[in-house]
């Protein structure tokens, strides 16, 4: 795993966040608690849902998030790949062309090699000595080249100055929680087949199971009761509590001109089995 | 219907899943690993691995967990190869936002692309699925230089789109052929397409919207029911006519006195018949829109849908299986009535068929019109389907009287399941 050097660019995309960077994925996940959805095709394995690849979907919360404590800026990929590649100069199509070609070159001779390592183990196994044939080297033109899809465009196309984010990714009213618990190291995911704002995870969804099913109310904001039973039962039900909470905004503003103070407060609600 | 992440892979066997958690999102990338190299035969859907409640911070459970980062992060680094054999080449063609292929072969263009002359079509859903899957090397075209040093352009002369570059370029934008493609929209269509499915764009998405569709096959329909009932419609015909000679108008009478009026009934049905005043909605009348028409509405059919069969043509598809709105869960509202009237007005009048008359519930759950709505929340969709339910149309009344007098061979068989009503019906008309 190659490092990641801090603003990484999230790719924005008919207004949608996506990262499709490997590396950033990881480190999104290990050091800023931010898994997103993997939404991609894994390929040569396209006939199943539970797997899924790059990109990986941010919530706009997320990307928020990641933008306001400057570990990411928001870049417009639509535009920088419109203008990167309908514009190249022959130059840098040939270079980038003659680069795949090594690249993909390389792979047919690995590929080559595993199979052969592959045939002579099963010889073996039967019994059979392998060919004495030396491991003669391919002479590279000889063989067939592979031709490779890239996942990202970099660095065909040159890296981004990182710019400073002028428009922050626009959040619903439910993001002072989500930063809220964010910050206290939980992962979410989106909530809506559990019917709330946010799935909330403990620590890496890969490794826990969810505790909070979580909706974001504002401060003043009256509700219903039946959401409190609706939400409870929903989360007794998938052992999860429901997680409600907000931002008292009087606080927020407070905290920006003063010392810093919890705005959010939040309760987790849960049905007691009398 | 209700289908997500959770199904299961047509061509491999679940295990147990006593232990499946139906929260986990996050399958174990470890298991994936695992899976790969392996015989494609003996091949089971790895468990979604055993999760931990919290973190408690053992070097056990850390490097669990590292081995699965770590096993997720190799998965996600595969590459997209394409070997000289398999090479399907497309260019890309910024002014239409579609790619070309000129030489379409494999079982992909099967359900998949437009031939027109030499080149095959790919609309940018089509061609992003193809890319993702690693099936299409799709090219940047060549910019066409002004001294013309190269006059004949090779495809292979492109470079390469990458994925990001390809997502880049073929969503959200407005001015292709067809309307613009959101990721909504290919989320639910890359991922019903994994599924096996075949599925087509619905008409072009840039209209202001679909088609009325008026019911067609009703007057058939009405003619073999009443060829059906022959002597017994004929007689209940005969004592309808004396019912109503005792009660007159009815609506007319009701300002006046009882809903019921003391005279001769014959039936149960005569009486519930009467009491029947409030006007409901006949699903076989002409629909009509509720709503101007807008192309901005985000309530319109998206895709066909077409299950999978090896009969299927390309050129030939007849009417869908499903029909499937695309919705995203954060920006659209639950729909209006309006909204859903006019959704479901573009959906053809589709009964609940013949094998289903002798089950009331799952002809209620049919429909009359029916429409999938796959709501996507950030990359994670969920399908419901709407149907415009046939209550008024499902009397149970009329069942009950219609057994005993000819069709009752029929019913009685499946007596079982009709409860209460069918059977107190079918006692009255004997003992008569």
């Amino acid at each position: 795993m190659a490092s990641i050097v801090e603003p990484f660019a999230i790719s924005h995309i008919a207004g949608r966040f996506l990262l499709f960077d490997v590396d950033a994925i990881s480190h999104a996940r290990r050091e800023h608690n931010v898994c997103g959805v993997l939404i991609g095709t894994i390929p040569n394995l396209s006939q199943q849902n539970v797997f899924l690849g790059i990109p990986l979907e941010l919530m706009p919360e997320e990307a928020r998030v990641l933008v306001e404590q400057g570990h990411a800026y928001i870049l417009d990929d639509v535009e920088t790949h419109r203008s990167g590649f309908l514009e190249m100069s022959r130059e840098t199509r040939l270079t980038a062309l003659k680069a795949m070609d090594e690249k993909g070159r390389e792979l047919a001779i690995a590929a080559k090699k595993r199979a052969e390592e592959r045939q002579a183990k099963a010889l073996k196994e039967l019994g059979l000595a392998p060919k004495e044939t030396e491991p003669t080297e391919i002479p590279p033109t000889k063989l067939d080249r592979y031709f490779i899809t890239p996942t990202t465009s970099y660095p065909v196309l040159p890296k981004q100055q990182e710019t400073v984010s002028a428009t922050m990714p626009e959040v619903p009213r439910s993001y002072p929680l989500f930063r809220y618990l964010h910050s206290k190291g939980y992962f979410s995911t989106p909530g809506l087949r559990f019917g709330c704002h946010y799935t909330v995870y403990p620590g890496d969804p890969l490794r826990f199971h969810s505790h909070f099913l979580t909706t974001g109310l504002d401060w003043d904001e009256e509700f219903d009761l039946l959401d409190i039973v609706g939400g409870g039962r929903l989360g007794t039900g998938v052992k999860k509590s429901y997680l409600i909470g907000g931002e008292d905004r009087l606080l927020a503003d407070q905290c920006d001109s003063g010392p810093p103070l919890e705005s959010v407060r939040a309760f987790s609600i849960e049905w007691a089995g009398m | 219907m209700m289908a997500d992440e959770d199904e299961d892979l047509a061509h491999l066997r679940k295990p147990n899943d006593e232990d499946d958690d139906p929260s986990d999102e996050t399958p174990d990338f470890r298991l994936f690993e695992k899976l790969i190299g392996q015989d494609a035969k003996g091949l089971t859907l790895p468990k979604r691995g055993d999760k931990d409640f919290e973190p408690h911070a053992t070097s056990l459970q850390l490097s669990t967990l590292e081995a699965s980062r770590q096993a997720m992060h190799h998965v996600l680094s595969w590459q997209r190869t394409h070997t000289s054999k398999k090479h399907l080449l497309g260019t890309y063609d910024p002014e239409r936002n579609m790619v070309f292929v000129e030489k379409a072969q494999g079982e992909n263009f099967m359900t998949i692309g437009k031939a027109k002359g030499r080149l095959t079509w790919l609309l940018p859903e089509e061609a992003l699925f193809l890319i993702e899957k690693g099936s299409l090397d799709c090219r940047w075209p060549v910019k066409e230089s002004i001294e013309n040093e190269e006059p004949t352009v090779e495809v292979e002369e492109g470079v390469p789109m990458s994925l990001q570059g390809a997502y880049a370029a073929f969503l959200g934008f407005e001015a292709g052929v067809g309307g613009k493609l959101t990721l909504e929209m290919y989320t639910v269509y890359a991922s019903l397409k994994r599924s096996g499915y075949v599925i087509f764009r619905a008409g072009a998405w840039d209209d202001e919207r679909a088609e009325l569709q008026p019911p067609k096959d009703i007057s058939v329909e009405d003619g073999r029911s009443a060829n059906g009932h022959g002597w017994s419609s004929f007689f209940s015909e005969i004592w309808r006519r004396l019912g109503s000679l005792t009660t007159g108008d009815a609506t007319k009478g009701l300002i006046y006195g009882p809903m019921i009026r003391p005279g001769l009934y014959r039936s149960y049905t005569d009486i519930y018949r009467l009491l029947e005043i409030v006007p409901c909605h006949d699903h076989k009348s002409p629909p009509n829109f509720m709503l101007e028409p807008n192309s901005s509405n985000p309530y319109r059919i998206t895709f066909d849908i077409y299950k999978p069969d090896g009969k299927f043509k390309k050129t030939n598809r007849g009417p869908p299986d499903y029909r499937i709105c695309v919705i995203n869960a954060r920006d659209t509202p639950v729909p209006t009535g309006a909204q859903l009237n006019d959704l479901l007005v573009t959906t053809p009048y589709d009964p609940p068929p013949p094998h289903q008359t002798n089950n009331l519930y799952q002809k209620l759950k049919h429909g009359s019109r029916n429409v999938i709505l796959a709501v996507v929340d950030n990359g994670i969709p969920s399908y419901l389907r709407v149907s415009d339910a046939n209550f008024s149309d499902e009397k149970l009344y009329e069942r009950v009287g219609r057994a005993p007098r000819g069709k009752g061979g029929g019913f009685r068989g499946r007596g079982g399941g009709r409860g209460r009503g069918g059977g107190r019906g079918q006692g009255r008309g004997r003992g008569r």
